[in-house]
Parts: structure tokens; C-alpha cells; sequence
């Protein structure tokens, strides 16, 4: 099956073994024909010979600290989808990084968002739009936003117990229209039109449901979105950088905004706001 | 006291890249709890010409890291007759790492060299493979220490803005050069795993990679 | 927290669920179905950790198509019930899956049908069976209600008391349920 499916131009011609040798390599060890059928194997992955693998992982954890913390959320609306995300990623208490790109460009009418582990998810999400593009190159169409969630959520379930740390939301254009879709490493998937995923979820989610209508038009989404991830920066320590917002339509994603949380808080409390200006008692 | 296959060897490295430039240092101290193994080991691998990477972290997994990038470097130019380009080696080294998610790479990298353009370029890892191209980075034991410090003389407009900003480190390489110096005399100070002496390897389209020594506290 | 209850009446069975998706304290969605037919004339109400919930139940639905696809002849309730025990079976001794079901369906010739089936695979024919909190609350009172002759109409008005009940009782009730009901017509759902 796998030789059928590697019958793409420079993958099939004089040079296919040398292509493929070096690919394997630069894919780190990895059978290019398994990749291509789709997850690689838990068996590529090697794992330290421990009697308790749990107690190591979470030892591991400890030691390593991957990169956490986020704010994302996304939604459907009269005019399409709106995707914001914040940018920032901490290890424990330290923030590692302000400037993280937290939606993935799968294709042009689709993108993923990244919440928890971040190599979990940028790892998974660039091995979903490869899964994608080889649908597309099989099927000669697009993949629909349904089909490629489940993808990534068959992906995270092959892998389930063994610790990875996603919560995604697939979003995206296609022939039926927009669509949501959140999946996470447990495995669930589950359709929608309001998602909100990450530490600071809760509190883009009261902003985000009391701004909601389905009639708004761009600008107000936009706006909405922004705030939700604005107010979640301000009250989530985790969660900080800029705002990034993207809005999707038949015509595929186009990023709308990317501010700064402080040009933001002077834009929205010029005065500084309200909560930080208590009297002293 | 359970038995780990970890240990954390302490150490610093840090990343510049500018135009025309990119500069990479690293502190030569090794040590576990509170004993100095050594006071020169590197824990800087030239890679090729085209690519430096800087680890901190466990020795005995960056000697094992090292060891699988530079064979599949070396692997990549029989292949097709040119060194790996920075970009490449910077994704190959994120899905070498990924592929070890379960049994991770205790090392803390930076992957460093000059894209096709001949502009500097940087790219930092957490120990699992996720990483991000930016303008400079910090490493290892000294990280807490050393990268607000950078961040207060290099920071630049996130790349995520809308409208765009100018984006690049606006310092001439000697600038860069004397920054490294100062922090790593800085965190020589305050961070008992850096010291003894510092490595800094600055590669130019003109030069390639060139090395110098700088010597710090030995206590 | 997540609430399923069935009952059997005459001709026909009638299956509750909540009819939310939950992520840690937050409610994601309020309009999830929980029930899935397999075939014209039997469906599942699933409830259990979200990945096994519907991997599990659409793993069991598939494997309903394929038989009747191969064989050109659906499986009956029953043979679906046992079905669906003996891959719990076998999972439960490799890595269990947390899935709880309730099988409902009706058959020409042999009436309604309401199968309980665990995740332990535990497999019982009942009148009214459910899981989670809210069943605690609500199978004492459809112990005191069910009779033989159940119409559906009964039956709807035991499911609209289970219901409120469960909202009035249970500190974590749902707010949303979906209720379906199949009988020699096929299945439904049913408008609360």
C-alpha cells in the first residue's frame, strides 16, 4: 500500500531511494512509508526500560518542564470563523517565550490551535497537515475541516495514556461551510460554535458569552475576540504576549490583528483600569 | 534515594544573531551538585559550516545528541553534495528530540548559524523538540540570570504584530560580541554552574566560524 | 455529570442522556448526542470518558454495518448486545475502556429491548437501567413506576420526572437531555 501512496513527483523517479533514505533521516528515524499511511507507531518511540513508566513520565515532567500555558479560543458567526490566540509559553514559572505562534496554518482553509504541551502540538499539528496534504494528493480535493479533525483526534487516541498534552481546535472552510471542531489528547472530539481551550479559557469564555451574537458583523467579532483574549491576558498569569486573531471564510484565513497585551490595556484603560485603582485603606 | 538516568551538568549558552552575524558562547564549566567535574569541556557542536548548536543540559545526553546530529549532518552531505542549512537543521533537531518524547534528551538547546540569505539566524528548544526562530536566546543553569538582561539590550517588536515592525537586532557584531562578554561575567557571578571559562564562536559569510576563549571566575 | 437512564415498554424503549460535552469544570456544548443508532431499529446510549465514549460506540456501529453489509441481514438487538460485551471483554483485559451503554432496539417478531452492558462488561436485559449520579436519585422512582403495559406516553412523562428530579436533587446536574425512542417504526427523538 505504501508504494502507491509514494507515487508523487521526486518521490517516485531515479533518485526514490536516495529521496527517501535522506528523508527518513531528516525525519529522524522514522519510516517514511509509515508517516505517509498516516501516525508512526508507539514503537518508534523509543521508551526507557522502567518497571513504573507512569511514575517516570511524570519524573520527566518534573525535569523537563515543557512548555505550557495558553489562552485560545474560537467561534462561528454570520461572517464566518474567528480564531484569537495569546503568544506566550511558560515553563513552570518562567516565561520561556512572549512570541509563540499558537494557531498553525494546516492549509489555506484550514488551521489548528495550540494549547498544553507545545511540542505535543506544533509536533502533531505539522504531521496533520501532512496527513492533509497527502489527502489532498490521493483524493485530488480538500480535506473538510470533519475529516481532518478526526485525523489528529485518531492520532491523539493511538497515543492515549501515554501522557502527550494537547487541547486543539481544528477551524476552517469547507464545501458544507464553516466549522469548529475541538480535540484534545484524550481523544475527544466533539463539533461546535463557541470553543474556548487553554488555563485562561474561563475567563475568555465570560467574555466570550456575554459579547456572542450570531448576527454580528466582522469588525464586532474581531473586536470580541480580542477582548476575550485581552481580559483572559490580564487575569491569567500563564497566558500574556500579543493577540493574534484570524478570521475564516469561504475564501480560507486571513489574520486580522496581532497586538500587543500593553498596547491593548492602554487602548481599552487609558486611565488604567478600574481594579487596579483601589483606594488605600 | 531512587535510581535516575538523569543528572544536570549545569552550564550557560547563548545565541545572537544579527545581520551579517550570528554568535554563539558557551561556558566550559561541568558540574554535578555541588563538584566541579572539569573546567573546560564544550558544549558547543560545530555541526557543520553552515550551523552551530549549543546544549545545556545532561552530558551524557548531549554527547549521545551530538553524536546522532552530526552523523546525520555528515549522512545529509553525502547525500546532496551541501551542508544542511540552518533552517533545515533546526527542524531536524526539533524531530530528533520529539522522537525521544518519551524518554527525552535532557538538553536545553540553541541551534544557531546563517539562513541562505547570509542573515543571522537563532532557534531555541524546550527538551522535547518544540522550538522558535528568534532574534537571540539563553540556555542552561544561567537562563534566569542572563535573559532579561539580553532582553533589556536586544528586545525587538514581536513578529506577530499587525501591522508589521521591524523585527531584527539592531546591534553591530561587536556590540553583540561585547554583550555576550558582559553577561557571561555577570552570570559568573551569581550562578555557581557558569564559570571558569567562556567559548564564543562568531560565523560570518566572510570568515565562516571563527573561536575565541574568554576566561571567568574559577572559584 | 453525565446521566443515562432507559426504560422498556411495551413495543418500544426509550433511552435518556445529558446532553452536554465537559472539559474539566466547564460545559463546552450543550446539544451533544450521546445516542447513536446502529441501524434502523437499535441505538446506543453511551456515556464514560469522552475519547472511549465515542471511539467505543462508533467502533461498535461500524462493525453493525460491516455484518449486515457482508451478510445482507441486520444483527438483532441481542446479537449486537453480546456483540459489543464480548469486545469489552477483550479490552477490559488489554487496556480497558471506559465506555458504559445501554442497547435499546426493537425486533420483528420478539418486541423491545433494553440491554445495560458496562465497562466491565457486565451484560443484563432490564426494564430500566442507568448510570451515574442522577440514576441513584432516579431508579427508586422508576422501580415505583414501571408497570408491564408502560405506554410511551407514560414512559415520556417518567423520563420528564427523572429529569427533574436529577436538576432539582444533584448539586452537578446537567442542564440539557436528549431523549430517543425506538419502536417498530424505527428511532426517534423525542422534543422535550
Amino acid at each position: 500500500m505504501a508504494s502507491t501512496r509514494l507515487n508523487v513527483p521526486g518521490l517516485d523517479g531515479r533518485c526514490a531511494g536516495a529521496s527517501r533514505a535522506a528523508a527518513t533521516l531528516a525525519l529522524g528515524g522514522a519510516d517514511l512509508a509509515s508517516l505517509a499511511g498516516g501516525s508512526p507507531v508507539a514503537s518508534e518511540f523509543p521508551l526507557p526500560a522502567v518497571q513504573d513508566l507512569d511514575r517516570f513520565e511524570n519524573n520527566v515532567q518534573e525535569l523537563v518542564k515543557p512548555e505550557h500555558g495558553t489562552t485560545t479560543l474560537g467561534f462561528i458567526f454570520r461572517d464566518g470563523v474567528i480564531i484569537a490566540v495569546d503568544s506566550r509559553a511558560s515553563q513552570g514559572s518562567y516565561v520561556s517565550s512572549q512570541t509563540v505562534k499558537k494557531v498553525i496554518e494546516i492549509n489555506p482553509y484550514l488551521v489548528g490551535t495550540m494549547a498544553g504541551g507545545a511540542a505535543d502540538c506544533a509536533f502533531w499539528q505539522r504531521n496533520l497537515g501532512m496527513q492533509c496534504r497527502m489527502f489532498e494528493l490521493k483524493n485530488k480535493k480538500r480535506i473538510t475541516v470533519c475529516a481532518a479533525s478526526k485525523m489528529l483526534a485518531n492520532t491523539m487516541y493511538s497515543y492515549k495514556g501515554m501522557g502527550l498534552s494537547m487541547g486543539s481546535m481544528i477551524g476552517g472552510w469547507d464545501p458544507s461551510g464553516p466549522a469548529i471542531y475541538y480535540v484534545d489528547s484524550d481523544g475527544q472530539r466533539t463539533k461546535g460554535t463557541i470553543f474556548s481551550v487553554g488555563s485562561g479559557s474561563l475567563y475568555a469564555y465570560g467574555v466570550l458569552d456575554q459579547g456572542y451574537k450570531w448576527d454580528m458583523d466582522v469588525d464586532t467579532a474581531v473586536e470580541l475576540g480580542q477582548r476575550a483574549i485581552y481580559h483572559a491576558q490580564f487575569r491569567d498569569a500563564v497566558s500574556g504576549g500579543t493577540c493574534s486573531v484570524y478570521h475564516i471564510t469561504k475564501d480560507g484565513w486571513t489574520k486580522i490583528r496581532g497586538n500587543n497585551h500593553y498596547d491593548m490595556h492602554y487602548q481599552y484603560y487609558p486611565g488604567g483600569h478600574p481594579t487596579a485603582a483601589n483606594d488605600v485603606i | 534515594m531512587s535510581w535516575s538516568p538523569y543528572d544536570l551538568n549545569g552550564g550557560t549558552c547563548i545565541a545572537i544573531g544579527g545581520e551579517g552575524y550570528c554568535i554563539v558562547a558557551a561556558s566550559t564549566r561541568l558540574s554535578t551538585g555541588f563538584s566541579i567535574l572539569t573546567a573546560d569541556k564544550s558544549m558547543i557542536l560545530p555541526v557543520n559550516s553552515k550551523c552551530l548548536i549549543a546544549s545545556a543540559g545532561f552530558d551524557g545526553d548531549r554527547s549521545q545528541l551530538h553524536k546522532v546530529l552530526t552523523f546525520r549532518s555528515e549522512n545529509y552531505e553525502h547525500f546532496h553534495k551541501k551542508p544542511m542549512s540552518c533552517p533545515a537543521m533546526a527542524q531536524m533537531l526539533g524531530n530528533t528530540l520529539y522522537y525521544k518524547r518519551f524518554f527525552p534528551y535532557y538538553t536545553f538547546n540553541l541551534c544557531a548559524g546563517l539562513d541562505d540569505q547570509g542573515l543571522g539566524c537563532v532557534y531555541t528548544y524546550d527538551a522535547i523538540g518544540s522550538h522558535e526562530r528568534v532574534g537571540y536566546s539563553c540556555q542552561g543553569s544561567g537562563k534566569d540570570l542572563v535573559q532579561p538582561v539580553l532582553d533589556n539590550q536586544l528586545k525587538a517588536p514581536s513578529i506577530l504584530e499587525l501591522p508589521p515592525k521591524v523585527a531584527v537586532t539592531s546591534l553591530s557584531k561587536d556590540e553583540a560580541i561585547e554583550t555576550v562578554k558582559i553577561a557571561f561575567s555577570a552570570a559568573s557571578e551569581r550562578d555557581i554552574y557558569t564559570g571558569d571559562a567562556v567559548e564564543i564562536f562568531v560565523m560570518t559569510p566572510e570568515h565562516g566560524v571563527q573561536k575565541e576563549i574568554l576566561p571567568l571566575r574559577r572559584d | 455529570m453525565e446521566y443515562v437512564m432507559g426504560i422498556k415498554g411495551k413495543g418500544f424503549a426509550m433511552v435518556c442522556t445529558s446532553a452536554t460535552a465537559v472539559q474539566q469544570i466547564i460545559t463546552m456544548k450543550h446539544d451533544e448526542d450521546k445516542i447513536l443508532p446502529l441501524g434502523t431499529h437499535t441505538m446506543v446510549a453511551t456515556s464514560g470518558e469522552p475519547g472511549d465514549r465515542v471511539q467505543f460506540s462508533e467502533f461498535v456501529a461500524a462493525n453493525a454495518r460491516l455484518y449486515a453489509l457482508r451478510n445482507k441481514s441486520k444483527l438483532s438487538t441481542k446479537a449486537i448486545a453480546n456483540f459489543t460485551r464480548g469486545e469489552l471483554a477483550t479490552a477490559l483485559r488489554k487496556g480497558p475502556k471506559s465506555a458504559n451503554l445501554l442497547v435499546a432496539g426493537y425486533d420483528k417478531g420478539k418486541g423491545a429491548s433494553l440491554y445495560f452492558l458496562d465497562y466491565l462488561a457486565t451484560l443484563h436485559s432490564m426494564n430500566i437501567a442507568g448510570y451515574g449520579y442522577g440514576s441513584w436519585f432516579v431508579l427508586s422512582m422508576y422501580d415505583r413506576m414501571w408497570h408491564p403495559d408502560l405506554t410511551e406516553a407514560e414512559a415520556l412523562e417518567m423520563m420528564r420526572l427523572g429529569i427533574e428530579e436529577v436538576k432539582n436533587r444533584l448539586v452537578v446536574a446537567s442542564p440539557t437531555y436528549t431523549v430517543k425512542i425506538v419502536d417498530e417504526n424505527g428511532i426517534r427523538t423525542i422534543p422535550l
